[in-house]
């Protein structure tokens, strides 16, 4: 009797020692990984985890309703993708118009977001913010040259903004970007977008079948309620616009897109920054389209899908007055 | 007998462990669900029904310019949840040229974010055809309104009235509504927030708002002149008094973009209003906050009040100079 107790001792303490032995390994795992140490109140932590659970279910539901839809539609060709080019550049409505912008991207599937930023590096209020977005993205940066900046009490209109800018996610486009392999590579559209205007989700569908150029009406710019082409016959014929009618292409940046093809095909076409107020649209778009060739869309051009919104500067007399008796709103908060 | 013995020190060896696993389960669940949902990018931040499955390739070592994502599209709006508190959102509007721009990109925001219900209340007499069906076509969930604001409250010429703050009637009759909607007694949580329609919410502002209980607060951009209006919260968490330059000794010195109220404090104080008539300026909001709470009630959210995540932009007014007398462009396209 005596042995056998031993024996069972001995195992016993064998297990013990396997056990603890695990036990210290998993809580090492732990010490590992990151966690959420901020609150130790605990019935506070369990609704959290709730509803944590609960959101995750309904991203799982989701995920599944995605799943059932998928087979229904042609799982071989991804649509086109949607490059959208925006230069940018620091003011204070800065990161609220990119915000504004990025939930709109967010609903169209198959888009590239390449934001070219004016400035002579990239800031970390941007490279936060697109890496939050959720999109997928290329963050560019160049900067403006200073004879061709604003200065502060310029009127807009005075030079013509975002060349630059433009032109070097035109060549990311062409030189930088590392293509998908097949056919499929050169499948694309690509749509000038400021950060201040307002884009419908419809629009980018509209685009999303561009052969070369296609156009569509532009609210609230001009000076009108809307610009449009004017179409007869499935062809753009002229122009419905009150300012300078006679310009080649007189559209604004954000009535028009181009097919990858064409902008790949047309290696030298780009935005010349020296044009005249209203003429940078058709600096670029001369190498690369005639009006003949111009496909319309909105339904013949006939409804209004984007607005050139301009949104005001903010008034920062308060804060001048506190900023020049060292009292300013801290800066460490961005805003 | 010695049976019994050995099982007595099985069982007191094994005991404890179990214990020790028990609560160590119990205290490391939460984070375990917090490092799941951080797989797909920061989890506190997009928790508005929106994971991704997300693979990054860099483009070089040391500087990544281009991310790629593989993205599900989600359906918007996400799925109503019976668990998450609804969301009452009240935006007050009226007809101008950026009007459908406005709110276009509002529902665009607003479509991110689970279990909201828009309240949208038109200054008009009828229920204009652009908002009934700009609001069909989200697919939002819903409601409605109008009342006209007098003509004799508004400057003759000016629809900018000093003498009652823009949006007034509007909001009180979203109250109202909610009130004759829904019963004190029920149970279902909400929460009541006032979105006008030209600022910028970004969607962690919702989930922030998610958890009040009775009256929540955090900063708001370029309001009073300043970078930001902020709440001032002490060490213990509480809000004791205003950060702003504009008359911080106002009872409420916060804009309306700056709060949420739980649904339950509406309908438990059926009589409170935002006041009509004889309001100074920036006390529009006081006028209803300090029916329905104290200053000790008040929850600091956004990081205790030093994150921005509401921004108070303006759209600026679009020149229609080159419309004329009559009228350039066809008055039956919408814009």
């Amino acid at each position: 009797m005596a042995t056998g107790m031993r024996l069972k001792l001995k195992t016993v303490f064998v297990l013990y020692f396997m056990v603890s032995l695990m036990g210290l390994v998993y809580a090492l795992m732990q010490l590992g990984q990151r966690c959420d140490c901020t609150e130790h109140d605990l019935p506070k932590d369990r609704t959290i985890s709730r509803l944590r659970g609960e959101l995750h279910r309904l991203e799982e539901q989701m995920k599944k309703v995605e799943a059932t839809k998928s087979p229904h539609q042609a799982p071989k060709s991804t649509p086109p993708t949607i490059f959208v080019i925006t230069p940018t550049y620091s003011r204070f409505v800065q990161k609220a118009e990119l915000t504004r912008l990025s939930q709109t991207f967010l609903h169209v599937p198959q888009l590239h977001w390449v934001l070219v930023e004016d400035s002579p590096h990239k800031t970390p209020l941007v490279a936060g913010l697109l890496a939050d977005s959720g999109l997928a993205y290329t963050h560019l940066h160049t900067a403006t040259p200073k004879e061709r900046k604003l200065q502060d009490g310029d009127p807009s209109w005075l030079k013509p903004r975002g060349a630059e800018q433009r032109n070097e996610g035109l060549r990311w486009l062409r030189e930088d970007r590392r293509a998908p392999q097949g056919a499929d590579s050169q499948q694309g559209v690509v749509y000038f977008a400021d950060d201040d205007n307002t884009y419908s989700i419809q629009l980018f569908q509209e685009m999303r079948g561009t052969q070369r150029v296609s156009v569509w009406p532009v609210g609230l710019v001009g000076g009108m309620r809307y610009e449009r082409p004017v179409v007869e016959g499935g062809k753009v014929v002229r122009f419905h616009t009150g300012w300078r009618p006679s310009r080649p292409f007189p559209l604004d940046m954000a009535g028009f897109a181009v097919s990858l093809k064409a902008v790949l095909a047309n290696q030298d076409a780009c935005f010349d920054g020296n044009a005249p107020m209203g003429f940078l649209e058709s600096s670029f778009l001369q190498g690369v389209v005639t009006m003949e060739e111009l496909e319309p869309r909105a339904d013949n051009c006939s409804k209004v899908l984007v607005w050139h919104t301009r949104t005001e500067k903010p008034k920062m007399k308060r804060e001048e007055a506190l900023q020049a008796q060292g009292l300013g709103s801290d800066n460490a908060v961005e805003v | 007998m010695p049976k019994r013995r050995d099982i007595l020190a099985i069982v007191l060896i094994v005991l404890p462990w179990t214990l020790l696993i028990t609560v160590w389960h119990q205290s490391a669940i939460a984070p375990l669900l917090a490092i799941r949902k951080d797989d797909g990018g920061e989890g506190k931040k997009e928790s508005g029904g929106q994971a991704q499955d997300s693979k990054e390739y860099c483009a070089s070592d040391k500087d990544i310019i281009e991310v790629v994502r593989t993205e599900y599209v989600y359906t918007r709006p996400p799925p109503w949840s019976d668990v998450l508190p609804t969301i009452h959102i009240i935006t007050p509007t009226y007809s101008r040229p950026v009007q459908k721009a406005e709110l276009t990109r509002l529902a665009n925001t607003f479509l991110h974010v689970a279990n909201l219900h828009w309240i949208l209340v038109e200054d008009s007499q009828r229920r204009t055809p652009l908002v009934t069906r700009l609001l069909r076509d989200t697919g939002l969930n819903y409601t409605h309104l109008n009342v006209e604001t007098p003509r004799n409250y508004k400057l003759r010429g000016d629809t900018r009235d000093p003498r009652i703050p823009r949006g007034t009637m509007q909001r009180n009759l979203a109250l109202r509504w909610l009130r004759e909607t829904f019963n004190a007694n029920s149970s279902q949580p909400g929460i009541v927030y006032f979105a006008d329609d030209d600022n910028t919410y970004s969607l962690e502002l919702f989930e922030e708002m998610r958890t009040t209980r009775k009256v929540s607060v955090w900063p708001v951009a370029f309001v009073g002149g300043l970078r930001y209006e902020s709440p001032k919260v002490n060490a213990a968490g509480k809000v004791y008094g205003w950060k702003t330059v504009f008359d911080p000794h106002r009872p409420f010195a916060i804009d309306m973009a700056g709060f949420a109220i739980n649904l339950r404090l509406v309908l438990f104080k059926p009589q409170a209003y935002f006041k009509l008539r004889g309001v100074k300026g920036g006390y529009q909001e006081s006028s209803l906050l300090r029916e329905l709470v104290t200053l000790n009630d008040l929850e600091p959210k956004a990081a205790n009040c030093t994150k921005i995540l509401v921004w108070h932009t303006r759209t600026e007014k679009p020149v229609l100079v080159n419309e004329g007398k009559k009228g350039f462009t066809d008055p039956n396209v919408e814009i």
